[in-house]
This record gives structure tokens, C-alpha cells and sequence, in this order.
């Protein structure tokens, strides 16, 4: 017989967020995934000044401020005709890629590693690495006084944990790195953005500051060390326990989504935008291996199993967010981005898809890895590579530009337009990221987020077709006793809850809570 | 299992033991004098009751309605760095962007705690009292949640703005407040600014944690030391204020340090050290990286200071 099983809060996930799946002979044959908290963000915007929303949304994530306070300034500024300089772009592009070197490796140890990597067995390095007998002393000590919080309490140890003491231990002085390196990161983006989180500088037309020989020197040196960490550490920490001890659940395909990826493309290479790091495009898969061009005008969202008013699907330019408590046959107030009519998975793994990055297709071909929470640990790996290249790049532009006296802001693009209708689209490290604008007697009439989480954790809609993350979850291999599986596979997509503003949950029946 | 609370040895003892030198110690404590603002003399002295009373404190850390910013702003602390407050200061035994379980284990480990009291309890994020559904925790209303923790804390810390007073949301329709409106009668310790900034935080639990006592908090129950003046009263573009030299064109290479007024900064409302100790282990702040200050650490951030950008002198 089915056992339904929920875990809430699910941790280590940015935002509130409840699962609950059935579970029969051991595999889950439903999963629903819900968020748990509701702010009303695009409420809030509805008849202030266009140029508040940068301020407001970027603090709809205190983990992505700089991706939603870009995306936010350049959907004003397509409804404004704003041409932002190409100085602006390039300090636009350096704090948001500085963040995205905070949040991967961030990722990877701090909120996803402890469910691979059995923390205790450092009890047993042998080792004579004095850093690391250090830690073991350190963490042995928080052991023997019984208080080994936050490490402990924790789903057990399975068999695809990681319990070669080496291993362990290593990763374990990575984590702690790694606490470090973030800290850097986000002073590195402060130094362009006046803090973090939550920059100041970024507004409509460009950017506030005007970068200082020293910071941009005080920029590189942290850069080099944040930039060392992730070539030398991260990214290959990742190869390695990927290619290595999860070879196994890689080469499942343990966690795959709907095999169906979006990505809008982002990080401009030049002025015009023509060319980008990341590029835009749609795999279906119905038509897998082959890159669609992007058609937004295909983007719907359903509200057919969220507490919204019945209606749609609807582009986000008709969408309205009218709260319906009481609806019945809701459980979520995540809406249901879909593409195409599909559901469709936005993130690392589909921003390398769109992209064919041959390095992360050969390495998936070598070892035989499949698509699923394994390739997509990968992809983020990967794709941090071409970040911290790319970094280099921007950086050198900015300071020739400078010398220049380049302009930062489009000073006409200040006074808000009467009317206009625009919208934003970028990566950001978790994904796709839209916003949509309307403005009417210069101030906001309509402002909806489509925003990564929404699309991974969106639940079915009105034709019953479940969620990104719904359907990876659906077929795993789950001990209803000891669910990690379930929390593996969630974390894989870096889920980022507050992000998806729309969702809310709704009671649940009494279940069994693991 | 667990028996913390109950160490033969000196705290200090105890951080010697893990690596952590006489020397690094006393930095920690001159670090909470300079950031409370107090006499570095007095370093010394808490250092030396901290030696007495040190133990890994107990933390319950809740989210209601919030972004993890002020999560990730403690993260970016340099001096101490994270590693050591997670690990050498705090126990940190709920933190749901941290802790390693999930589910019934993160809600045992919470529960656990509550049980044995003698805890701090920090909330990030405001509370939603229009309906309790649009914030919930293990299937239950989060309003519930967090007054069971507070009921047996020994001291509430309201970090970041929407945790204080509401923020953000406060503007919305689902009654946001902060943690001061739902817990009458509780003396809750506010950290306003959107995020919490970090060496405030570190400093308050510093001082609480080798005093035992809070610093003197002003009539909105902040620590005086923080937030005694306006952020215009140190500011260093002041001068042009005077002068009425205002900021017009964030292009022109002559007037970049000029007054932000008309870009339309609240400094000369918000009260707030910024200006004089900076944000990211001083590497910058809003107004030096030409921002004008949104007023972020005030009680009417953000509805009441809306629209954030308008030049006062045009009017509303």
C-alpha cells in the first residue's frame, strides 16, 4: 500500500519549502511540491514609481539580489527606450557574475554536500595533513561534548554516501573554505554595488558608481582568490565525486526532470547584446538534441492547481494576481510556467543544454551520466568555468572604458515614462529569470515575476501535467524511512522559494512526516 | 544525548583546546567594543568574563516572511568569519538554510532545544497576521511557532528590517509585523536595515554572550550605539550639502561625490552607522557607491519613504 510521506521544512533550500510524496515498493509514484510563504511582492509594486520596483525586487531573494534587481532595471528600461552604456552593462555583468561564484560553490558544499558525504567518518582520517587534523581535532571536540549542531541531526548515511575518511575530510576543509570564498565573492560585488546583499548601485538607465582605479584593483585581487578557489577546489571537488563515488546514481539518471529545457540566454559580450555568454534557446522533448530558437510570445502560466482566480493560461503581460484562499482542487500558489504548453526545466543543467557545451556533453558521454540531479551538480560546475573566464574579460573591457571617461547611466532614461510595456529576461544562477512591466500614468500597473523557482517547482496544470521537479521526483527510489533520496533530488535544482512569490500552501491531510 | 551547558572547563579553555588563540580572542572582543561603540579598554574585561562564561551559546534561528538576506549577511561577516560563529561561537542548533536535517529531524532539533531553554532566538523575516496560511512551517501556522520559541528564550533578536517592523512586505496585504507586535510584554532586541548588517549582530551577541546582559537599547529597543544618529550627521558628502552642491548626473566626473538629496536620499531621516562603519568588511556602502540612502534601517521603510528616487525639492 502507498505511504504517503512529507518532509517540511525541506532545509538547505533558500525560502520555505514542503514535499510530500507517495511512496509504494519502495519508489514514488506522486510527488506534490509546495512553498510555504507568501509576500505579495507584485501587490506591493502596483502604483509606485517604475524605478522603485529595482529596489523591491531585488529584495525578493537575499541570495539572487543582483539577477532580480538587473532583470527588474532592464524591464523598466525596455518599456522606458533606455540604451544602457556599455560601462554599465559591464559593472552589471561583474557583481551579478561575482554572485553567481558566491552561489555555486555555495551550492555545492553548503547546501548540498551533507546529504552525500557521511560529515562522522573524519572520526577515522588517518591522514598526517595537519590543516586537516586540525578540523578533525575541531570537529572531534564538538563531538565528544555532544553538540554537533548544524552538522547533526541528519538523514542517515546510505549506500551512495561518501565515507572514505580522505574524502570526507578534504571536503569537510572545503565547506569551510568555501564559507570564507562567499564572504569574499559578496564583498567583491559590493565593491561595485555599495553592499551585499541587496547592492544599491544598479537603477533604471545603468548604474550609480562610478568605479575607482583602487576598486577595481581591490575587485581583481579578490577575484583571483575567489577565482583560484573555484578552479582548483570547487570545480574539481565536484568532477571528482561526481565522476567517482556518485558515478552510479549519475549514470541512473537518478532525479531527471522532464527532459525539456529553457534557457533566455544572458551576460551580454558586446553592446548591442548580439552576442552572450549564455545563450537562449528551448530543447523539447518531444525533439531532444535540438535547440529551438526562443519564442517568449509561448510563454503561458496556468493557475489551475494554484490559489489564484480561475482563468488562463495567460501570458505574463495578462496576468493578473488575484488571491482565491478557498479554490478548490489548489494545493499551491505557485503558478505553472509553461512553454509551449510544456513544462519545461530552467537552471544549469538547461542553460549547458541550450548551449551544447561540449565540455559537459563529453564528460556526461565518457562516464555514461544521464540527465538528473547528478549532471546538473555537474553543469553548475561547468558553467562556473566560463563565468570566472568571462570575468577576466569584462573586467579588462571596464577599465579601457574607463580611461575613456565612459559614461555609466542613460540620463534621459530617468524621467519615468508616461506609459509603456517591458520586460526583463536574464540568467541567473538558478535560471530563467522574467520580469514583466506595465506602466501607466508613470507608475506600475501590472508587474509579474516569472522567476526560476516557479518554473522547476511549478505544480500541474490545467491539463494535469506535473512540475519539473514533481516529475523528477516521480519514479525515484525512495526508503520511506530515511527519504535523502527525495532531498537530493530537490537540491539539485537549487531550489529558491522566496523567489517564486506567487506560491503558498495549503493544509495537508495527516500523513506520515519523515 | 546532548548536554550542553554542562562544561567543567572554562570557556576559554574550551577555544583554546580548539585552536582558537588568547590573541584571536581578544581581537573578537575588542572587535564587539569597537562595533558597540564602547571604550577598547574594555576589551580586556570582556575578554576576561568571556573566558569565564564562554560556552557555544544555543541558537534557534526562525525565518517568517523574509529572502535569507540577513542569513547571507551574517555569512559575509569577515572578522570573526562564519566558520567561527557557526562553529566556535554559537550552537546553532536551527537554522533552516543551514542545519544538515530536514523534515521531523530539523523539527525535533527545535524542539529539543525549546525544551531545554536557555536560548537565543533570532527571527529574520516579518509575520504574517491576516492570514496565517501565507506563512507556514510543518504544516502550522509560523505566528504559533515562533511564540512557542520566544516563550522560553532567553533574549529575542529581531534581525533586519521586516523582522523589526515589518519591511517590505508591511506593504502588502498579508499584515506583516515584526516580532515586537506579536510578542506584547517581551523585551525583543531590534536590528533594523534590509539586510541585517552583520558586525551589529556579531557585536550584540558578542557582548550578550561574555556580559550576560544587553547594551543600552533606545526607546525603539535598538542598541543605542547603532543607531544614535542620522546617517546625514557623518556623512561624508555632507559638505556639498551645505554647500547645496546636489548630485544631477551620475556621468559627470565633477559632481560625483556631491549631495545625493535629489536622487532622493533619506539620510537626514534614518538613523544609522553606516556611513562610518561600512558594509562587506568596510569595502563600501550605499551612499560612497552613489546611491542614494533608501532609509532601510527606518520603521516607515519602505511604504512610508516611497517613492524612493523622487528629488524632494519636485515634491511627491
Amino acid at each position: 500500500m502507498a505511504k504517503r510521506v512529507v518532509i517540511d521544512p525541506v532545509t538547505r533550500v533558500e525560502g520555505h519549502l514542503r514535499v510530500e510524496v507517495e511512496i509504494d515498493n519502495g519508489v514514488v509514484k506522486n510527488a506534490w511540491v509546495q512553498g510555504t510563504m507568501f509576500r505579495g511582492i507584485e501587490q506591493i509594486l502596483k502604483g509606485k514609481d517604475p524605478r522603485d520596483a529595482v529596489h523591491i525586487t531585488e529584495r525578493v531573494c537575499g541570495v539572487c539580489m543582483t539577477s532580480h534587481g538587473w532583470t527588474s532595471a532592464l524591464a523598466v528600461e525596455d518599456a522606458q527606450g533606455a540604451k544602457v552604456p556599455r560601462a554599465a552593462q559591464l559593472i552589471r555583468n561583474l557583481m551579478a557574475g561575482a554572485l553567481w561564484l558566491h552561489d555555486h560553490p555555495l551550492h555545492f558544499y553548503h547546501l548540498s554536500a551533507l546529504d552525500y558525504v557521511d560529515v562522522l567518518a573524519i572520526a577515522n582520517y588517518k591522514g598526517k595533513d595537519s590543516k586537516l587534523l586540525a578540523l578533525k581535532d575541531k570537529v572531534m571536540a564538538l563531538v565528544q561534548t555532544g553538540d554537533t549542531a548544524p552538522l547533526t541531526p541528519r538523514y542517515q548515511p546510505d549506500s551512495y554516501s561518501v565515507k572514505d575518511p580522505d574524502t570526507v575530510t578534504t571536503l569537510l576543509a572545503h565547506y569551510m573554505e568555501a564559507l570564507e570564498i562567499q564572504g569574499k565573492a559578496k564583498k567583491m560585488s559590493a565593491i561595485l554595488g555599495g553592499k551585499q546583499p541587496h547592492q544599491a548601485s544598479i537603477v533604471v538607465g545603468g548604474v550609480t558608481n562610478y568605479p575607482k582605479k583602487e576598486q577595481l584593483e581591490a575587485f581583481r585581487t579578490l577575484l583571483n582568490d575567489v577565482v583560484s578557489f573555484a578552479e582548483l577546489v570547487y570545480i574539481p571537488d565536484v568532477v571528482s565525486v561526481c565522476t567517482g563515488p556518485l558515478l552510479s546514481l549519475g549514470r541512473s539518471g537518478f532525479g531527471a526532470g522532464p527532459g525539456s529545457y529553457l534557457a533566455y540566454g544572458g551576460f551580454s559580450m558586446d553592446e548591442a547584446g548580439s552576442k552572450k555568454l549564455f545563450k537562449g534557446g528551448v530543447i523539447s522533448s518531444k525533439n531532444p538534441g535540438v535547440v529551438q530558437e526562443l519564442d517568449i510570445s509561448q510563454i503561458t502560466e496556468s493557475v489551475a492547481s494554484s490559489w489564484y482566480r480561475e482563468g488562463g493560461p495567460f501570458t505574463p503581460w495578462e496576468e493578473s494576481t488575484e488571491v482565491d484562499l478557498d479554490k478548490k482542487g489548489a494545493y499551491s500558489f505557485a503558478k505553472s510556467p509553461r512553454y509551449n504548453g510544456e513544462a519545461v526545466e530552467v537552471g544549469p543543467l538547461a542553460r549547458m543544454m541550450v548551449l551544447q557545451h561540449s565540455g559537459l556533453l563529453d564528460l556526461m558521454s565518457r562516464y555514461g551520466i544521464k540527465p538528473g540531479a547528478i549532471a546538473r551538480h555537474l553543469a553548475r560546475a561547468k558553467e562556473t568555468s566560463l563565468i570566472c573566464e568571462a570575468m577576466y574579460r569584462w573586467l579588462d573591457e571596464l577599465e579601457g572604458l574607463l580611461k575613456t571617461n565612459a559614461p555609466i547611466h542613460d540620463t534621459r532614461a530617468w524621467e519615468v515614462a508616461a506609459q509603456g510595456q517591458g520586460v526583463g529576461l536574464i540568467e541567473a544562477p538558478r535560471g530563467s529569470l522574467g520580469h514583466w512591466v506595465k506602466i501607466e500614468n508613470k507608475v506600475i500597473s501590472n508587474y509579474q515575476l516569472v522567476v526560476p523557482t516557479t518554473w522547476n517547482a511549478s505544480p500541474r496544470d490545467e491539463k494535469n501535467v506535473a512540475g519539473p521537479i514533481e516529475q523528477a521526483l516521480i519514479g525515484l527510489p525512495v526508503n520511506p524511512d530515511n527519504p535523502v533520496n527525495i532531498v537530493r533530488v530537490i537540491r539539485s535544482f537549487d531550489p529558491c522559494l522566496a523567489c517564486a512569490v506567487h506560491l503558498i500552501h495549503t493544509d495537508g491531510e495527516k500523513v506520515v512526516r519523515v | 544525548m546532548k548536554n550542553v551547558g554542562q562544561f567543567c572547563e572554562s570557556g576559554y579553555q574550551r577555544l583554546e583546546r580548539k585552536g582558537v588563540s588568547r590573541r584571536d580572542f581578544l581581537k573578537l572582543c575588542t572587535f564587539t567594543c569597537a562595533a558597540l561603540g564602547l571604550d577598547l579598554g574594555l576589551a580586556p574585561k570582556i575578554a576576561e568574563a568571556a573566558e569565564k562564561n564562554l560556552f557555544k551559546k544555543p541558537v534557534i534561528w526562525m525565518q517568517g516572511q523574509g529572502c535569507t538576506g540577513c542569513s547571507e549577511s551574517l555569512l559575509s561577516s569577515v572578522d570573526p568569519g562564519p566558520e567561527q560563529i557557526i562553529l566556535e561561537l554559537l550552537s546553532v542548533r536551527y537554522h533552516p538554510t543551514l542545519m544538515a536535517a530536514s523534515g521531523d529531524q530539523a523539527v525535533q532539533s527545535l524542539e529539543e532545544c525549546i525544551a531545554q531553554g536557555k536560548y537565543i532566538l533570532v527571527l529574520e523575516g516579518s509575520i504574517p497576521t491576516a492570514d496565517p496560511r501565507y506563512c507556514m512551517v510543518e504544516g502550522k501556522p509560523f505566528l504559533e511557532e515562533f511564540k512557542k520559541a520566544a516563550a522560553k528564550a532567553e533574549i529575542v533578536i529581531a534581525v533586519g528590517s521586516c523582522a523589526c517592523f515589518g519591511g517590505i512586505p508591511k506593504a502588502g496585504f498579508t499584515g506583516a509585523v515584526g516580532a515586537q507586535e506579536v510578542l506584547p510584554g517581551v523585551k525583543v532586541v531590534n536590528l533594523p536595515s534590509c539586510p541585517v548588517k552583520p558586525d551589529r549582530l556579531v557585536g550584540l551577541l558578542l557582548y550578550y554572550i561574555s556580559q550576560n546582559t544587553l547594551p543600552k537599547l533606545d526607546n525603539l529597543n535598538r542598541p543605542e550605539a547603532y543607531y544614535r544618529f542620522t546617517l546625514h550627521d557623518s556623512c561624508y558628502r555632507r559638505l556639498h550639502y551645505e554647500k547645496g552642491e546636489f548630485l544631477e548626473d551620475w556621468n559627470n566626473p565633477n559632481t560625483l561625490d556631491w549631495c545625493l538629496y535629489h536622487k532622493g536620499c533619506k539620510g537626514q531621516e534614518t538613523y544609522t552607522t553606516c556611513a562610518k562603519s561600512w558594509w562587506n568588511d568596510g569595502a563600501n556602502f550605499c551612499i560612497y557607491s552613489g546611491s542614494p540612502c533608501a532609509g532601510c534601517s527606518q520603521p516607515e521603510y519602505y511604504e512610508g519613504f516611497a517613492p524612493l528616487s523622487v528629488n524632494p525639492k519636485e515634491g511627491k
